[in-house]
């Protein structure tokens, strides 16, 4: 492997594939050959890395501050309406006659603010949004940083980016970092994805998806990441699973190979083990290692391999917008 | 209009399963929308076997315009955008940046001297679709963000309020995974909130994090835990007795479930026998029950 860092991203789109799991278990396995590693939890809003790795406790918990909350001074309300007519979230409501912000539902911008006409809506500054974890060292050798966020927060994308940065600055400038992205295409995986040196894809041979992974393959190509592919629970269709194969085909997607569906993985889920550990003769620990072989060939070429899978054309994000009239 | 959402924090937990059943079920009797307010992974057409969504509306969020004329590069509405959506390059107007923009328009109502005018930029499509499945049929409420667009919460208040605007007598929403803003958006002025788990300790860690929005809002709970038998049921259940729910249900992991996914058709249609389909049944029954009171 170059003396260089490196970010992969495992998502899938769709929740509930495997990424956890497989990036655990991928983590663990690489340990093994004695990689710089890290990894990286960036699903904020459902953060599940550890609990697969089987870290309860945490070296450093810091509380992440961002945004603020809106609410209404009820004194100084005439009930004119007008917050509750501009927000663009839906988070002004009536309770009781009264006028109220939804602290759950709040975006913290400033609308409701220049609306009101009596100055009756003030703001909770220093908002805790989140938390940023560390773990130094787990069990198994490497640094985990993850995050979670306040519930009925928004933007956890930032929360994402700023866990990217401490893993960063924790790696240095060498070594590997994995993220575990989350489900869906939205901000925290997009976060997730800037910078990326690759995409590992989890998807399973279902309609579903295979819906959500090409969604998320547009991303791929918006940001020209190179991408590999791993079928999870492979046995349950052939023609979807056929279907996954042809799709990286057609995009110069690296398929790496199948994991067949092992109900020793629940198990060692229910132990807080990577199945590599727990079970390490059961099929899919097999499989996995199968994978952790074929990954370590693509580490060793990084760059190389990159400019082979990079995907076929530019492909950058348009952004849709409708003029005001007249202009 | 009774109201019922399907959420769980974890994603792939059988929220859309859980969802279209339940919709289906309720529209042998009743009118109903499915609203899919995963506008990141939508899948819920996909369950229902909807191959074509068809020509959808534009998911329209404002977007600044600049009139030259009136503006002086003052700078307050780059300062106000907490998106990072407005750049004040030197002393000419500001730059707009489409993508970043969450058409919050705290700028529009900031700036001093009117200079903002009113665009749009889409951030999906709004698809609504007549379903027909057996002796069925609902309205389907599909929202789908553009790929490369990152702002759920406000697209999620909009494909809501579209699906609200039909005035059916029952609303199902289907939401995505996750316990940010745009999930308490989603579950709002439920009457009843259907949180769907699967037994490990991923499927419990994220349960909690959603059962504590729900009681925040202040809404009545119900569970499902999906995929029983895989791991440890009777600790989910422990946790959410704690938050209040209301009601338990277990569905087993059984082939039924994966065969009606495969074959695009809701379980309750397809093995109407199955034992799945029972709770699926038992569920409805419940919430003609609720929606009776």
């Amino acid at each position: 492997m170059k003396q260089k860092a490196y970010e992969i991203v495992v998502a899938s789109g769709k929740g509930g594939v495997g990424k956890s799991t497989i990036t655990a278990s991928l983590l663990v396995l690489l340990s093994r050959h004695g990689y710089k590693l890290l990894g990286a939890d960036a699903d904020a809003e459902a953060p599940n890395l550890h609990i697969s790795l089987g870290v309860a406790d945490w070296d450093r918990v810091e509380p992440y501050y961002e945004g603020r909350v809106a609410y209404i001074q009820d004194e100084l309300c005439t009930q004119c309406g007008r917050c509750l007519e501009a927000c663009q979230f839906g988070a002004v409501e009536i309770v009781n006659g009264r006028y109220r912000i939804n602290p759950w539902i709040c975006e913290g911008c400033y609308t409701c603010s220049f609306v009101c006409p009596v100055k009756a809506v003030r703001f909770n500054r220093g908002v805790v949004a989140g938390y940023l974890k560390v773990k130094e060292r787990t069990r198994y050798g490497f640094p985990l940083v993850s995050s979670e966020s306040m519930p009925g927060r928004p933007n956890s994308g930032k929360l994402v980016t700023e866990t990217k940065n401490i893993a960063k600055k924790m790696l240095g400038s060498e070594g590997l970092i994995f993220i575990d992205a989350a489900a869906g295409i939205g901000c925290q995986v997009i976060s997730s994805l800037v910078g990326a040196s690759a995409l590992l894809m989890v998807a399973e041979p279902t309609p579903t998806s295979l819906s959500d992974l090409k969604r998320l393959h547009t991303l791929a190509r918006h940001f020209r990441i190179p991408s590999m592919l791993v079928i999870n629970k492979a046995d349950l269709d052939e023609s979807y699973r056929l279907k996954l194969i042809e799709y990286a085909r057609e995009w110069r997607i690296d398929y790496l190979g199948d994991i067949p569906y092992d109900e020793k993985v629940p198990q060692s889920l229910e132990r807080m083990t990577p199945i590599v550990e727990a079970s390490p003769d059961s099929l899919a620990s097999k499989a996995l290692f199968q994978l952790a072989e074929r990954l370590r060939e693509i580490i060793e070429d990084m760059d190389e391999w990159r400019i082979k899978h990079l995907p076929p054309r530019q492909e950058p994000f348009v952004p849709k917008v409708i003029k005001p009239e007249g202009r | 209009m009774f109201r019922v959402a399907v959420t769980g924090g974890k994603g792939g937990t059988g929220k859309t399963f859980v969802a279209v059943n339940i919709a289906s079920l309720l529209a042998r009797r009743h009118q109903v929308v499915l609203a899919d307010l995963d506008i990141e992974a939508p899948n819920d057409h996909i369950l229902l076997g909807v191959d074509e969504l068809g020509e959808g509306e534009d998911i329209k969020l404002f977007l600044p315009f600049i009139d030259t004329s009136r503006c002086t590069s003052c700078g307050v509405c780059a300062k106000v955008c907490d998106a990072g959506a407005l750049l004040m390059p030197g002393k000419s107007p500001p730059l707009v940046l489409p993508r970043l923009c969450s058409g919050c328009m705290a700028c529009y109502y900031a700036c001093p001297y009117k200079a903002i005018i009113p665009g749009y930029h889409v951030l999906g499509h709004i698809h609504i679709n007549k379903v027909h499945k057996g002796d069925s049929s609902l309205t389907l409420v599909t929202g789908i963000l553009r790929e490369g667009e990152e702002h759920i919460a406000p697209g999620v208040y909009r494909v809501k309020m579209r699906a609200l605007s039909l005035q059916t007598e029952v609303l199902v929403i289907d939401t995505g995974p996750g316990t940010g803003n745009h999930i308490s958006i989603a579950l709002k002025d439920s009457d009843v909130v259907i949180v769907v788990t699967e037994p490990t300790p991923l499927g419990r860690h994220d349960m909690e994090a959603i059962l504590k929005i729900v009681k925040n809002l202040g809404l009545r709970t119900w569970l499902v835990i999906n995929r029983d038998g895989i791991g440890n049921a009777e600790e989910s259940i422990k946790i959410a007795s704690s938050y209040g729910v209301e009601n338990i249900f277990r569905i087993p992991y059984h082939r039924d479930a994966i065969e009606s996914y495969y074959a695009r058709v809701p379980v309750i249609a397809l093995k109407p026998e199955s034992p799945v389909s029972k709770i699926f049944l038992q569920m409805a029954g419940l919430l003609e029950e609720v929606m009776a009171q």
